[in-house]
């Protein structure tokens, strides 16, 4: 057997050993490698910044658990903006299992910004339906959520003040991981309601959401942990995002010399059984 | 330190090393941590379902505000019920005619609005841009989407992908060369896809092990190294029983 059949058959947990410490290592050792800002992360944070003090911003957290490395980064850039531009934040959730994690992250990045419930944002939780409870928002905000997440009536809350439906929303940002998520923001709610609206999505779903954002229908796109390192050093904080990304880059070097060295092996063991077939014939 | 977040710490860097033990070989601790994963989801989701569906959104407003029209919905929920009840069951038709009805209803134009109409929109862009003061211009920057090149380059991709899906026609002589190129769009969307899923791949691991980084800390009493230590011991011990057994059921 030859050096490359040997490589080719190699036993896949070194494979994963090697992935492991490339990941693990710059996560120890920081090398600070330079992010670039992308065009369609830029235009989430120029909109929030042009928007004046006091105007109504919705984030839907529509993921769970599962995407939280990817979503929650994005989640906390996008309120610590929110809050500093002291606009009035309504968050939410589509997703029924993410509702503790959405509450966590607004309460938490609330609190270390000094903001009040009811006052300054508020949680509405979840509510069932899915898209059609988007449709509901469009409405009757009140009728879709009678109650925060709290339990507090969502009527007569000042946060809420002037708020009648999903058309008194300055800007929405959808942080999708699936299905209810970005798309159906657009489709039952921006197409319908004509509100600015962005998204955020873990990198599976980035290469579906570019031709929305190309068509405008989107103006903004925070795609994956990437996304979220690009917001984290547009607002000056820098957080477990931008801690990962030495670490995304050194995978990605390390899957790129594999795939390169794959293809030599396999070239290299196929030209060898082209020529002993040529000679033993 | 509060101590829940001491016990969460604890709690999450076992169940990681438990599901990461997978990459060593399938093995009870592993299937431990999948059965808690799911039985959980489930659990968090059938009591957050019951809490606000049943009490804040039907019970309290029947019962505090006397909202009785929400009996009419209640109802119609009802029905699907009776499927499990095998000679009622024809009435859960009347529930699920009454949900696919307003479905497609509201779905259809909306989806056609947004995904077909848009897009043909966005593809038949003009192939130049009339700029006032300047007359017709043709930009050529491939970084800027809404350039004149881009346009050309989308639509070459999106009539090449359709006519590689056309299979009225043979695919021959200059066909051939437009199917060709339609293979190569989807070849290019779909290392574009894989890129950017390997991406996501490795950032749920970059979480992981951030958060287990995390968990060497001396306040969480070093979770990540005593449990990595004990994992480790456990699969061992699991291997050397399932080698000891083997000979003897041989």
């Amino acid at each position: 057997m030859t050096f490359a059949e040997r490589m080719l058959r190699i036993d896949r947990r070194i494979i994963f050993l090697v992935i492991g410490f490339c990941t693990l290592l710059p996560l120890l050792y920081p090398v600070g490698l330079p992010i670039k800002i992308s065009p369609e992360v830029r235009g989430v944070y120029d909109y929030i910044e042009s928007l004046p003090e006091g105007s109504v911003f919705l984030l839907s957290l529509d993921f769970d658990p599962a995407s939280k490395p990817e979503l929650h980064p994005q989640a906390i850039s996008l309120l610590r903006h929110a809050f500093r531009k002291n606009l009035r934040v309504i968050a939410m959730t589509l997703w029924v299992s993410g509702t503790g994690m959405a509450d966590q992250v607004v309460t938490q990045v609330a609190r270390e910004m000094g903001k009040e419930s009811g006052k300054d944002y508020v949680f509405l939780g979840w509510s069932p339906g899915g898209t059609a409870v988007i449709i509901n928002m469009g409405q009757d905000l009140y009728g879709a959520f009678p109650a925060d997440y709290n339990g507090k009536p969502t009527k007569g809350l000042p946060v809420l003040q002037g708020i009648a439906n999903l058309r008194d929303v300055n800007y929405a940002v959808s942080l999708g991981a699936g299905n209810p998520g970005v798309e159906a923001w657009y489709v039952f709610g921006k197409d319908k309601y004509k509100f600015e609206l962005a998204g955020g999505c873990t990198g599976v779903m980035a290469p579906g959401l570019y031709p929305l954002l190309r068509s405008g229908q989107i103006n903004g796109l925070i795609g994956g942990l990437r996304g979220a390192a690009e917001y984290e050093i547009l607002i000056d904080q820098k957080g477990k995002a931008v801690a990962g990304m030495d670490a995304q880059s050194a995978t990605h070097l390390a899957i790129i010399v594999l795939v390169i060295l794959c293809n030599l092996f396999y070239f290299s063991s196929r030209n060898r059984a082209r020529q002993q077939g040529q000679a033993g014939a | 330190m509060a101590f829940e977040l001491i016990i969460g710490a604890w709690v999450a860097t076992g169940l990681t090393f438990f599901i990461f033990s997978f990459l060593y070989k399938d093995n009870p601790l592993f299937k431990l941590a999948e059965n808690l994963y799911v039985g959980v989801s489930v659990g968090y989701t059938i009591v957050k379902t019951y809490d606000t569906v049943i009490v804040q959104l039907i019970w309290k407003p029947i019962v505090e505000n006397g909202e009785w029209a929400l009996l009419i919905p209640v109802a119609i929920g009802a029905l699907m019920l009776t499927r499990y009840v095998p000679k009622a069951a024809w009435l859960s038709r009347y529930a699920f005619a009454f949900i696919v009805g307003v479905g497609s209803g509201l779905a259809i134009p909306r989806t056609i609005s947004s995904f077909i109409l848009k897009q043909i929109e966005d593809t038949v862009r003009p192939l130049m841009t009339l700029v006032p003061g300047e007359g017709v211009t043709f930009t050529w920057s491939l970084l800027n989407p809404a350039s004149s090149l881009n346009t050309i380059i989308i639509l070459i991709g999106v009539s090449s992908v359709l006519f590689y899906f056309f299979f009225s026609v043979e695919h021959t002589g200059p066909g051939k060369v437009v199917a060709r190129t339609g293979i190569l769009f989807l070849m290019i969307a779909f290392g574009a896809a894989f890129g950017y899923t390997v991406m996501a791949r490795m950032s749920l691991l970059i979480g992981r092990l951030t958060d287990l980084i995390e968990f060497t800390d001396r306040s969480y009493g070093w979770p990540s190294l005593w449990l990595l230590g004990l994992t480790i011991l456990a699969l061992v011990v699991m291997s050397r029983r399932s080698s000891r057994n083997k000979p003897e059921e041989q």
